[in-house]
């Protein structure tokens, strides 16, 4: 997981390969990370990486499977002295499907999410978004919580994560906090967490009631490709087919994964065989902020975003 | 139809030479670079089919200017048809030697005697028999080195400047034909290529799980030039400069090929065989570009055809 708000205090580089093993010495922790050193922080606890966070804070890049922040570190955009690598912490690759809510630690997997048949009956936007993300081999050690972190607009699993109504839990050595997905994103990799918090889990809450959804994920190939645009469409419906709650998220088409809240308006409250999906659609299209860059123009996501949208509703209106 | 080697007048050649070493060992000297199109095994096929030794006896000494002669670069789809040519030859000459010195230390005529399996053995004698390795021995205590030598160099035309004819501007041609069935998602843009049928004139196969894999390969990058692949520049600067931006397809984008492999032995190629390389990734771009005019009678003249051009020409409809 990789923390990128600006203004990071200045980091020293990496001093070569003296990698400092895991220090017992809990006196040190509130002491200045001396400048050149280059630590590599691969703590057992949850309580030891918060005070290893509070003290060395952008100091150390925090890494959970490395997809994001490696290519970064390869390609020289990250400028590393010190890791904090979170994979030993068994605590954060729980999951808890509860009667209220569903908890899932930071660190799991997206094959995990993908391939345990309980996210696949309860969350099945994010099994979707999980299975069709980069590669195998990506999702064998991408997390969700690197997903969430790294915070880009394309992040996959982000508008199944808004259609949720997902918390995320941050902690510090200072306490806990929580914070709703539509709040937690404020720009392009960019995002609500301070230096010293990390990402614990997610809270996603039950739905009582019946719900349909569809995901779509749009791309230049069929794997390894990072998303031209997503969708996470979601509607609850009373026993009568009316729709009571209807989320309809995207990502990559603003600078942020957002919530459409117009398309929600307009469908909320309406039996779903009276919906016109077209009128949907171009409501979707109209709410969006897209840019022109090399996954896609301002004009095709657009389209294709109204037209994934007509897609997804008729097809829930057929059952 | 693709025409292969360098031709246009170009002095393209190859020398091999392949030559008895320990025990059971026989040494093909070939700089022809195996980029993984195969070419040292089929080096190794040719020579094990003149010889008549099995392939495990062989190895190749790889392209050093120390120890090994030209054999012209792995481009314009020649090192089967050049080096194969040449290997052949020098294998060739190898079995000329094997039965000149032989003949001599069974004293017999060159007919009466055969080898097979690295054995040579006399008609006339049967207990005149030795091996490769055993004859190579003995013609060293005469101070003669056993070993067989083969340059292919044929001539080549330089085209006329006005018309661009000569009498034969390339060496050999090739012939592929490729049917591809794609589904055009109108929703996405995104186009599936679900299936390739290819048929594609090798003259000979000399390795045909090689051939198909040639093919398999081309259909791979014919995909990329029709679907994906685009260098996007802005004001001088290229925008993807790697792998993640600069698309090819991945192996999950790639259709299952069918391939019928057409031996037409017009050329004088090594048992017949043409050179594929190129010409199996000629066919599919076109073929694509075709289909989705089929699918949805937009035709493109424009590569790649991405899934942004595709939903354009459909809002346009």
């Amino acid at each position: 997981m990789k923390n990128s708000q600006r203004n990071v205090s200045s980091r020293p580089k990496a001093s070569g390969s003296d990698f400092e093993a895991e220090k017992e010495n809990t006196q040190e922790l509130g002491r200045e990370v001396p400048v050149g050193s280059a630590d590599y922080l691969a703590p057992e606890t949850l309580n030891k990486a918060l005070e290893y966070r509070s003290r060395y804070g952008y100091k150390a890049v925090v890494i959970a499977g490395g997809t994001d922040v490696m290519v970064d570190y390869f390609e020289g955009l990250t400028e590393v002295s010190s890791w904090l690598d979170l994979t030993k912490i068994a605590a954060l690759k729980e999951m808890k499907f509860g009667p209220e809510e569903i908890r899932l630690g930071s660190m799991v997997t997206h094959l995990k999410l993908a391939t345990d048949p309980r996210v696949g009956e309860n969350l099945p936007l994010l099994a979707e978004a999980a299975s069709e993300m980069g590669s195998w081999q990506i999702q064998s050690r991408g997390t969700l919580g690197g997903n969430i972190v790294t915070s880009s607009p394309a992040g996959d699993t982000l508008a199944p994560l808004l259609a949720y109504q997902a918390r995320f839990v941050l902690g510090s050595v200072s306490g806990q906090r929580e914070v709703a997905a539509e709040d937690f994103f404020t720009g392009p990799k960019e995002n609500v967490m301070n230096q010293d918090e990390l990402l614990l889990e997610v809270m996603i809450p039950v739905s009582r009631e019946r719900t349909l959804s569809r995901w779509k994920k749009v791309g230049k190939r069929k794997a390894v490709i990072i998303s031209s645009l997503t969708m996470a469409l979601l509607l609850e419906l009373d026993e009568k087919d009316v729709i009571t709650g209807a989320r309809a998220a995207y990502g990559a088409v603003a600078p942020t994964p957002l919530r459409a809240e117009e398309v929600e308006n307009y469908l909320a409250g309406k039996s779903l065989s009276e919906v016109s999906a077209e009128r949907a659609g171009e409501l979707a299209a109209r709410e969006i902020s897209p840019i022109t860059d090399i996954r896609g123009t301002v004009a095709y996501r657009r389209q294709v975003t109204r037209d994934i949208t007509v897609e997804a509703l008729l097809d829930m209106q057929q059952g | 139809m693709f025409g292969f080697g360098y031709g246009e007048g170009f002095p393209d050649h190859s020398i091999a030479s392949v030559e008895p070493a320990g025990e059971g060992r026989i040494l093909i000297r070939t700089s022809a670079a195996d980029v993984g199109q195969g070419v040292q095994t089929v080096a190794v096929q040719i020579a094990s089919e003149v010889l008549k030794l099995d392939p495990e006896h062989f190895e190749i000494v790889e392209g050093d200017t120390h120890t090994t002669q030209n054999a012209g670069s792995s481009s314009a789809t020649r090192q089967t048809y050049f080096t194969g040519h040449a290997v052949k030859e020098a294998a060739e000459d190898l079995l000329g030697n094997i039965y000149h010195y032989a003949s001599q230390e069974f004293t017999t005529n060159h007919p009466e005697m055969g080898t097979r399996d690295g054995r040579i053995f006399s008609h006339v004698n049967s207990d005149d028999e030795m091996t490769i390795w055993e004859l190579k021995d003995r013609l060293a205590n005469r101070g003669i080195e056993l070993k067989g030598r083969g340059t292919f160099f044929p001539r080549t035309y330089k085209p006329d400047p006005e018309t661009g004819q000569s009498e034969k501007v390339y060496v050999g041609y090739s012939y592929h034909t490729q049917v591809v069935e794609v589904v055009v998602d109108t929703v996405t843009g995104q186009v599936t290529v679900e299936k390739a049928y290819s048929a594609i004139d090798a003259g000979k196969a000399i390795n045909p799980a090689g051939v198909e894999g040639q093919v398999e390969g081309g259909t791979a990058q014919g995909l990329g030039m029709a679907l994906m692949e685009e260098q996007i520049i802005e004001e001088g600067r290229t925008l993807n400069p790697d792998m993640s931006r600069y698309l090819v397809p991945t192996a999950v984008d790639v259709p299952e090929v069918e391939t019928v492999i057409v031996e037409n032995e017009d050329t004088d190629g090594p048992f017949g065989a043409k050179g594929i390389g190129e010409p199996a990734m000629i066919a599919t771009a076109p073929a694509i570009i075709n289909a989705i005019y089929d699918a949805i009678g937009v035709r493109f003249y424009q590569l790649p055809v991405t899934p942004e051009k595709i939903k354009a020409a459909l809002e346009q409809n």
